[in-house]
């Protein structure tokens, strides 16, 4: 099964974790580069939520079909990093009554299961939930541990001989003629800088993809786009709660462990480490949690904090708030697309399409090589989380 | 909104580099909700990119950013840094687990006493008289032990020495316990064990520190209580 190719990933996140494990798992060597803690970018504060894909059913079913195909497939190879709770989409309006047709037929088309409830029997399963409800609709999410689902893809390439180094940043290419064949990195550990050589290096940076592209001269349409959340202590309802609209802020509250964490908003920034958490966003999330549960508008507040989405971003010259951006991801040959050889990037993709995502791109790898070797990350499951410091 | 200016004071190790450690001092500016975590991320950003420190979720969640704040162990994310009410803020790795590079310990020791199949995931105890969807037989959540590792820095018996398994991994044991997985006997073993509970001084701190109400003291008098139960039933022959 092994072969020769040593690929190199920069980026500890969940998309990194999902690429080096699959990457050992069709048998290359791999070292992995992250200049912090492990899903200290963008993957460790996501919102938590293992979706179905209904929010994305009306207006982005490719992001849809992504979800309920990962979804299941979390299921199976990570069963200890989720709360398996189901979900309701709530509505509390005339306007969220009549876009449920809309939503149930775009569920449908996208393969996502729906029950209908109506207030009585929403009621009797979330009594917190607001009682002017006029119906819910059920579907299979659920709750992920954002540190512990990608600690089990650690752990498992770990497992498996990869070589994971965080506290090591990338501070340059090494390229010539056009062609990327390693990175200079910046051990922050001893302060020592070193040549990493490598046949490919995988850019798996999330938003920060443009900054680190830039360093080999090259380019990806990345728009990162913030979210504010904010958790307050205890749990008002067992399953997760949507709102039943188009896509808004605040309109889904994720419960987890003795939290529950209300979301988000949606803006854009160009560079992923200055976010800052408006106050207002703060506020809003409050009174928007309290539209679906009226007791989580005075909850305790625990925490407020934003994450950059690494979304595909519109090509020069278009505008937009992040909200109408896809949640799909794509990975790039830029030796295609700017005549850069040795160097992939994968942008896009939601926290819990990592696996999807990494399977998208070690393909791409396994095409650059000239390997037909099938993915089986979707059947293996995955070592405990534990086992990464084992 | 308040807005004050801090000095932030925090141990920075670099082996080889920055060895033996020393303090560096910034002077930052926080608002009302601003968090020791904040500081650190805006520190790292505009005035040193080589500060390293763990961190993940921001919510009190993963359990990454334990440290000594002002001396006493803390979740960065949740520490809000103008109620310490102190003008000079000091942040410090945590005690009892080997240094990696300024504010960042080694969890492979913390780790070392827990089993990595332990399940993580508990029965939910909130709103049991709601019902429940036909595909869910019990509602279920994360474990409240988020292994940040607070309890085990504070703990007066594991700072004198790596003979004992520490307040987080006798919790984990108590845990598996009450949930019936496992072999019962295996963990009543190691609870009772030279590394077990009778090493605990009672000095409750793990308890103290503890950001997610896990009551790791608690859980170790209650292991005490099963192990002195089971000598109890030898003694009269019962199983």
């Amino acid at each position: 099964m092994k072969n020769d190719f040593h690929v190199i990933v920069i980026g500890g996140g969940g998309t990194g974790a999902a690429v080096i494990h699959d990457l050992t798992q069709r048998g290359f060597k791999a070292t992995l580069v992250e200049r912090g803690e492990l899903t200290s970018g963008t993957t460790g504060r996501h919102h938590g939520l293992l979706h179905s894909g209904g929010r994305y059913a009306v207006k982005d079913q490719e992001s849809a079909r992504e979800c309920i195909h990962e979804n299941y497939i979390l299921r199976k190879i990570a069963p200890e990093a989720l709360e398996l709770n189901e979900g309701l989409f709530v509505a509390i309006t005339d306007e969220d009554e009549a876009y449920s047709e809309q939503f149930l037929a775009g569920c449908e088309e996208c393969g996502i299961e729906t029950r209908v409830l109506t207030p009585k029997q929403t009621l009797e399963l979330e009594p917190n939930l607001n009682p002017k409800l006029r119906l819910a609709v059920q579907i299979p999410d659920g709750t992920i541990d954002a540190w512990r689902l990608p600690l089990h893809f650690f752990a498992t390439a770990k497992h498996r001989g990869a070589d994971i180094r965080p506290y090591n940043e990338v501070i340059g290419f090494i390229k010539q003629g056009g062609v990327v064949s390693g990175v200079r990195v910046l051990n922050h550990r001893t302060q020592q800088e070193y040549d990493l050589k490598g046949d490919l290096v995988v850019n798996a940076t999330g938003p920060w993809a443009q900054k680190v592209t830039t360093m080999a001269e090259t380019k990806v349409p990345v728009q990162p786009s913030p979210g504010v959340m904010v958790a307050v202590r205890g749990r008002y309802h067992n399953m997760v709660l949507n709102r039943l609209n188009p896509s808004s802020d605040g309109d889904i509250i994720v419960p987890q462990r003795n939290l529950s964490v209300i979301g988000t908003s949606s803006w854009v920034v160009d560079d992923p480490d200055k976010l800052g958490v408006p106050e207002e966003h703060i506020q809003l999330m409050f009174k928007m949690g309290g539209m679906m549960v009226p007791t989580i508008e005075h909850a305790e507040f625990r925490a407020a904090w934003s994450a950059a989405r690494p979304l595909i971003g519109a090509e020069e010259g278009e505008e937009d708030t992040g909200r109408e951006l896809s949640r799909t991801f794509k990975c790039f040959d830029h030796k295609e697309r700017n005549n850069v050889e040795g160097l992939v990037s994968i942008i896009g993709g939601k926290a819990m399409t990592l696996r999807g995502m990494a399977e998208t791109t070690v393909d791409v790898v396994c095409k650059k090589f000239g390997l037909d070797i099938p993915c089986r990350t979707h059947e293996e499951v995955l070592l405990p989380y534990r086992a990464y410091y084992h | 909104m308040t807005e004050k200016k801090i000095s932030f004071k925090v141990l920075r190790y670099k082996p080889g580099a920055i060895d033996p450690p020393r303090y560096d001092t910034f002077q930052v500016t926080v608002g009302d909700r601003t968090t020791v975590l904040d500081v650190l991320e805006d520190v790292r950003v505009e005035q040193d990119s080589t500060l390293m420190y763990r961190h993940s979720c921001h919510h009190a969640c993963c359990g990454t950013c334990a440290y000594k704040i002002n001396g006493q162990e803390g979740l960065g994310c949740v520490t809000n840094v103008l109620e310490l009410g102190t003008a000079e803020v000091v942040v410090e790795p945590m005690d009892g687990l080997s240094r990696i590079v300024d504010l960042v310990v080694d969890m492979t020791d913390f780790y070392r006493d827990f089993s990595p199949d332990w399940t993580y995931i508990r029965d939910s105890e909130w709103y049991p008289e709601a019902a429940t969807p036909p595909e869910v037989d019990h509602y279920v959540r994360f474990e409240n032990c988020i292994e940040c590792g607070a309890c085990v820095s504070a703990c007066p018996v594991t700072a004198a020495g790596d003979f004992y398994m520490g307040p987080a991994a006798l919790a984990a044991v108590n845990r598996e316990l009450s949930k019936g997985n496992g072999n019962k006997s295996f963990l009543l073993d190691l609870a009772g064990s030279e590394r077990g509970v009778w090493q605990c001084h009672s000095a409750f701190e793990c308890s103290e520190v503890c950001p997610s109400d896990v009551n790791p003291a608690g859980l170790i008098m209650e292991l005490r209580r099963r192990l002195i139960m089971q000598k109890v039933k030898s003694l009269f022959g019962m199983k």
